[in-house]
């Protein structure tokens, strides 16, 4: 990618951002001139930008937008909520182009028609509603898709065209248009909940017709052109850019279904558990975490009834299949934003200046040696040598451990990176659910590492629908309990220690302990007697374990079957834990505790099998030898009794299906502790401690089950460091 | 006219009906609750025609003459039922 559109990327991002909170502010009362100035010069400055990239299409959308915002700050009037719902998808527009811009490395060359659906909007022809860009769900894109499953194979468009109520008196056809859309695959018809026949007014328009078509998108726009405003388009494939997956990804996704479709029972459940994760890895390396969320789950489900043919088809329905939600009109749901938008951080120039002083330190640690080794040279004799090899050494120590911290205050981001995203999507969920809510952040200038940072838009923003979904009651509902309307929901951040607090709270009902305890029942998480004896705070829980949330209370909103589990999952693997706190009747507050920073590991090495592994000093709590003798055979597994307790005991070498002879002698065991349960964990060797970098694995291996992450050893070699939990699962 | 009353009854739609039908076929089927339709002599219909069989939850005696009707909008008019969100 030139330099010149990378630089575009990064400053265009900064604008959106910007312009996205003065409307948000702007939305919500703020009727101050400078927040309109600061819009408007943020829509100025990203239309220059696109002029210098030549971004022809963006330049005119964006010039549309600035008129409008023009005219607002002429007339010193607040701002109509259309207008920011106008401009707000303009933003939208820009962001998915942006993504598209940041794929290919060049201008999108089919933006003129999203251009100019902006234009219309400010332009005034039809002037959709601002609700347009929130209740355009696709609601009635999932109706088509469940009827004409079959239809679908080969279609290319769908489309949802709600005609105006005088269309008849101007003279329209909706249906006779509709006719002129080439290839029609199937057409829906539907009329407003309600109507009856001796009621029905036959000069008013109220039909909703939905077609689908293998006709590309154009034709489909083209065929409508006249009542494009009135028409709500979903691409469901676009020949002219199959960008979904590289060759490489798309040729091991294959190869994981031609996998799965080998015969014979040897080694089934492992296939599928293999090729299940594979998919799901290059998924997720390819930046598709909610497709590759679906792969876990049609593994999940593949695994439980031992059935393959869930699995294939899902992955199936990912190589050939709609990224459906590809609405063109500004309207659908608005995606997440993808991992990829801030690769490039911003430094604060003191930080590089402080890495540059330790750089002249260090240099001069170097010339030390330099003149230590003229003297060794020289034949000084050894103790004074010594004394100044010490010296330097320290020095070097404690040049070397300012340099770390230095180059991890790089890496560190402030949480606004991830929370200025909520306000738009909470606001829009919010709307869809007919809850109103006024959303707040508090601490998003509390830093973490870039990491945690930007593995937390998922988790968090499941959280937070989850808090509008499930947490708030219906407005009704707040009336009875003499709540106020306007539900409450902080997204807040502190630094606590060594880590970071993420809370979510909300006003709402609280955790129905109750209903916890009958959900659980009912999906069999527990036997009948154990949940009737836990305790509220128990129940409570219970939310955040595997299986509780499932497809069938999709909302269409909290997520696609994905629950409270896979927050837990996400906040584990970054090395965290999630707690709730519910008031019944008051609210909740999901707590992420989350470490500042995932990079300096204090490890302890261990030799098994011939190789050398390390366990994070912070789950070892001893080394013991234990008597052979001593240790016992407890079911599958064996134990040893220590200080009165019995702790389990796993043999590194044979759970990482290494073999090696077990030596006679005592056993070498390192105690372990995770969530207060003690586990020992027999090696050959006990090593030794180390600070390390532990980088996580990242790319095809970043799912890697049992892998913390790895670090370099001083002679060149590897260090895998384990993950002490997932050896016990 | 291209609706019309036949003498069993049945309540024919024929040709190219044109909105304005929309208003006979409404009140046709109102006076008329239990009569049969049948399009088999049509080849298109206004939006509104269609509208008002939509609401009247009748299917017509078919297959029509025109394609589009035929192909589309008469299993339309078989799967749909009033009340859907619009």
């Amino acid at each position: 990618m030139n330099e010149f559109v990378e630089q575009f990327l990064l400053e265009a991002r900064e604008l959106i951002d910007q312009a996205s909170d003065d409307l948000l502010a702007l939305e919500q009362g703020d009727d101050g001139q400078d927040r309109i100035d600061s819009l408007f010069r943020a829509f100025h400055t990203l239309k220059g930008a696109a002029g210098i990239v030549e971004f022809e299409a963006m330049g005119r959308a964006l010039h549309a937008a600035e008129e409008a915002l023009s005219a607002v700050r002429a007339a010193a009037k607040p701002m109509s909520k259309p207008t920011v719902g106008d401009c707000l998808a303009t933003l939208d527009q820009v962001t998915r182009w942006l993504d598209q811009m940041q794929a290919s490395g060049t201008a999108p060359a089919d933006a003129d028609a999203a251009a100019d659906d902006i234009i219309r909007r400010f332009t005034g022809q039809s002037s959709p509603p601002a609700s347009g860009a929130v209740d355009g769900g696709a609601e009635w894109f999932d109706i088509l898709r469940e009827r004409h499953r079959d239809g679908f194979a080969g279609a290319a468009t769908a489309l949802c065209y709600r005609p105006d109520a005088d269309a008849f008196f101007r003279g329209e056809d909706p249906l006779a248009l509709v006719a002129g859309i080439p290839d029609l695959v199937a057409v829906d018809l539907a009329l407003p909940g309600g109507t009856v026949l001796a009621d029905l007014d036959p000069f008013a328009c109220g039909i909703r017709i939905v077609a689908l078509t293998k006709a590309p998108v154009a034709q489909a726009r083209e065929a409508l052109a006249g009542v494009i405003d009135q028409v709500e388009i979903v691409v469901i494939r676009d020949e002219t850019r199959d960008d979904r997956f590289s060759a490489p990804a798309r040729q091991l996704l294959e190869e994981q279904i031609a996998l799965l479709q080998l015969t014979g029972a040897d080694g089934r459940v492992g296939r599928l558990a293999a090729a299940g994760r594979v998919a799901a890895n290059v998924l997720r390396y390819c930046g598709r975490s909610a497709e590759a969320s679906g792969i876990d789950n049609a593994l999940a489900a593949s695994m439980a009834a031992d059935d393959v043919a869930q699995l294939i088809k899902a992955i199936k329905d990912v190589v050939a299949g709609p990224q459906p939600h590809d609405a063109t009109r500004g309207g659908g749901p608005l995606r997440a934003p993808q991992g990829l938008a801030t690769r490039a951080v911003r430094v604060d120039m003191a930080r590089v200046d402080a890495l540059v002083g330790l750089t002249g330190e260090l240099t001069v640690v170097k010339n030390a040696f330099g003149h230590l080794s003229a003297l060794a040279q020289n034949g000084r004799d050894p103790a004074t040598l010594a004394a100044g090899l010490r010296d330097q050494q320290a020095r070097f120590d404690r040049l070397l451990s300012e340099l770390q911290r230095a180059v991890l205050q790089i890496r560190v981001l402030p949480l606004r990176q991830v929370f200025s995203r909520f306000p738009r999507l909470v606001r829009e969920i919010a709307a869809d659910l007919g809850k109103p809510v006024s959303f707040v952040t508090e601490g998003d200038a509390t830093e973490a590492d870039a990491t945690i940072v930007e593995s937390l838009f998922e988790p968090l923003l499941h959280v937070l629908r989850n808090a509008v979904d499930h947490g708030i009651e219906a407005p009704a509902r707040r009336a009875q309990s003499a709540k106020p309307p306007t539900a409450r929901i902080v997204l807040r951040a502190r630094r606590h220690l060594d880590s970071v607090i993420v809370e979510v709270e909300d006003d709402g009902g609280g955790i129905d302990i109750e209903r916890v305890r009958r959900t659980a029942a009912a999906r069999n998480l527990m036997a009948p007697d154990l949940l009737a004896q836990m305790t509220d705070t128990e129940i409570t829980g219970l939310i955040f374990a595997p299986g509780f949330s499932t497809a069938s209370q999709v909302t269409g909103l909290s997520g696609r079957g994905v629950g409270m589990d896979s927050v837990k999952a996400a906040v584990e693997r970054l090395g965290g834990h999630v707690g709730i706190e519910s008031r019944p009747g008051q609210g909740a507050v999901i707590r992420l505790n989350l470490p500042f920073t995932v990079m300096m590991t204090r490890v302890m090495t261990v030799e098994a099998a011939g190789q050398m592994f390390g366990f994070p000093l912070d789950t070892v709590v001893e080394t013991a030898m234990v008597a052979r003798g001593h240790v016992v055979p407890v079911g599958a597994g064996k134990a040893f009794v220590l200080r009165d307790r019995t702790v389990p005991l796993i043999d590194l070498a044979e759970s990482l299906g290494l073999s090696g002879g077990r030596a006679n002698g005592d056993a070498r065991v390192v105690v372990t502790s995770m969530a207060g349960q003690l586990g020992g964990i027999e090696v050959d060797r006990l090593g030794e401690r180390m600070d390390v970098m532990l980088k996580p694995m990242d790319g095809l291996l970043s799912g890697m089950r049992g892998v913390a992450g790895t670090t370099l050893l001083g002679d060149g070699r590897i260090l895998l460091v384990l993950d002490v939990a997932e050896l016990f699962q | 006219m291209t609706v019309r009353l036949a003498d069993d009854g049945t309540i024919l739609l024929l040709d190219d009906c044109p909105a304005g039908d929309a208003e006979v076929l409404l009140q046709m089927s109102l006076a008329n609750p239990a009569a049969a339709l049948d399009w088999r002599s049509c080849r298109s219909a206004h939006t509104a025609v269609i509208q008002v069989l939509l609401a009247s939850g009748r299917i017509p005696i078919g297959p029509p003459q025109g394609g589009f009707l035929s192909t589309l909008i008469a299993p339309a008019l078989a799967r749909s039922e009033v009340g859907e969100p619009r």
